[in-house]
């Protein structure tokens, strides 16, 4: 029976602990974050968990005004995918930044942050 | 494979109804059978696109249930769902079947249903779309994503809001021309740009408006298709795909699936984008319309916004996009989207579009994007 690489579950409470975990792979070096079954660039199956530094700047940003049902009395709250100093991008939500100094470029850190008893991937200042 | 033809079409008027999405498609679906001048009986197979309806209507097993409302409840049906593409999946696949020589006459079409519930409630749903765990815990809604594309091309390539707002002016004045549409209204550049925000740099006005509505096309075999009174030739029909999570697109200012899905559309046809005459493209949003007119080939990486600017893409510019009024002011059933461009591309190569014809159209080109751009389908069609 094939082994999972890492499950959502494992990365998110790692997450949780404020470690940001990606696998790369053993055969070309390709980083991954989340894990995929087989590596995209080589088609292997050879991950190796690797730790994340957090540290990344902003690729894109919005600020959302309308809110999916139930989470209207977050609004308005800014999302950015950053791209991380290893190469990766993640999404997160971003805090502790004002809307008016959001801009592609900027530094930030990543930090976990929780919704509705769930850990999400957050961002804040360095 | 065998020649495959659109030899009918059928779209509901676009905006609020009050009936379910079965009956929505099954009055488009009657429109396309009386179009292609065939009956109930000659149709083989339906492919059905619907999205929502789980959530919408509580309804699930909506291909049958369409078929059923139709009176065709014995024919082998499909339900397909790539998010707003859904249609135009259901029709490559049907073009497939009958290209293949499984069938001779399929049914391919749509319908939705979201206004019978609030705003907040299917802005949620059109949020299934994205990862649940990744993403919409975060809060991500549909405008959101296209919001996040819309700052990479800005930051890019110096696109402006005006070029974006230039975009749901040049649809609202198409959409004046068509009388299934949405919205036959026109709006000023002014208006756009200060209509409420939506998640910025997206406000109101640059966001398509969610829509009640069917469509449907009936394809034949050639053989079929030559007895037909206006046969339109599927020239080609391709679909890409690509990563599910925005973090693993590598640079948010580009579609690669649009990307891919033209071009193994124009390999099929033998054609280039210098061919296409007339374009109905996916404009949920005014700044996906400036970037699938590039991935498209129609203007160069950076230059959409440009070209929407100085009225390059409107009737009677250059290169028309979606002088139908797009999803902008047409409006955007979800599951009838690919179905209803079909069908607007259709009557454009038949010449029988009215106030809003493309004179001398004899390409066409139809480009469908599913929800986070992890879905595209790009066809071409052509006259005899």
């Amino acid at each position: 029976m094939t082994e999972p690489v890492a499950t959502l579950q494992e990365f998110f409470e790692q997450a949780r602990q404020g470690q940001l975990t990606a696998v790369r792979c053993g055969r070309c070096g390709a980083l991954a974050i989340p894990p995929k079954q087989f590596c995209p660039e080589c088609s292997q199956r050879a991950w190796e968990p690797t730790s994340l530094s957090g540290r990344g700047t902003i690729a894109s940003y919005t600020v959302i005004r309308v809110a999916p049902r139930g989470r209207a009395d977050e609004v308005p709250y800014a999302i950015a995918a950053v791209r991380l100093e290893e190469g990766v991008s993640l999404l997160g939500r971003v805090v502790d930044i004002p809307f008016e100094k959001l801009a592609v470029g900027l530094p930030v850190r990543f930090r976990p942050l929780t919704y509705n008893g769930q850990t999400a991937v957050g961002f804040g200042p360095r | 494979m065998r020649r495959v033809a659109v030899i009918g079409v059928g779209v509901t008027k676009f905006g609020r109804h009050e009936r379910t999405s079965a009956e929505l498609f099954a009055e488009a679906a009657a429109d396309a059978l009386a179009d292609a001048g065939l009956p109930a009986s000659a149709v083989q197979a339906l492919y059905y696109g619907n999205v929502v309806g789980g959530e919408t209507e509580k309804q699930l097993h909506t291909g049958p249930q369409a078929a059923s409302v139709l009176g065709i409840p014995t024919v082998p049906t499909t339900r397909f769902e790539t998010a707003c593409a859904s249609s135009h999946a259901a029709f490559r696949h049907a073009v497939m079947e009958v290209g293949a020589g499984v069938s001779d006459v399929v049914l391919v079409g749509g319908a939705e249903r979201v206004l019978n519930v609030t705003t907040e409630e299917s802005t949620e749903y059109f949020a299934y779309a994205s990862d649940a765990r990744w993403e919409q815990t975060l809060g991500l809604t549909f405008p959101g994503v296209f919001a996040l594309v819309a700052r990479a091309h800005m930051s890019r390539y110096g696109t402006t809001e005006e070029q974006m707002a230039a975009v749901a002016v040049k649809n609202h004045k198409h959409g004046t021309l068509n009388p299934k549409a949405q919205f036959q209204k026109e709006i000023t550049l002014e208006q756009v740009l200060g209509s409420a925000r939506v998640a910025d740099p997206l406000k109101l006005y640059d966001c398509c408006p969610f829509t009640d509505g069917g469509a449907a096309v009936v394809i034949a075999a050639e053989d079929v298709a030559r007895k037909s009174r206006r046969p339109i030739w599927v020239l080609g029909s391709a679909a890409a795909s690509d990563w599910m999570l925005l973090g693993d697109k590598r640079d948010l200012s580009r579609v690669p699936a649009t990307e891919r899905a033209a071009a193994a559309a124009y390999r099929q046809a033998g054609l280039g984008p210098h061919d296409v005459d007339v374009v109905e493209l996916h404009d949920c949003f005014t700044i996906a319309e400036i970037v699938a007119t590039e991935g498209l080939g129609l203007f160069e990486p950076g230059t959409g916004g440009v070209a929407a600017e100085k009225g390059w893409t409107s009737l009677g510019g250059k290169i028309p996009v979606n002088p139908s009024g797009g999803l902008k002011a047409k409006g955007h059933p979800i599951g009838a989207t690919g179905a209803a461009q079909i069908a607007e591309i259709v009557t454009q190569l038949r010449a029988d579009a009215g106030a809003r014809q493309v004179d001398g159209a004899r390409i066409g080109l139809t480009h469908t994007l599913g929800g986070n751009t992890a879905t595209v389908l790009v066809s071409l069609f052509g006259r005899d």
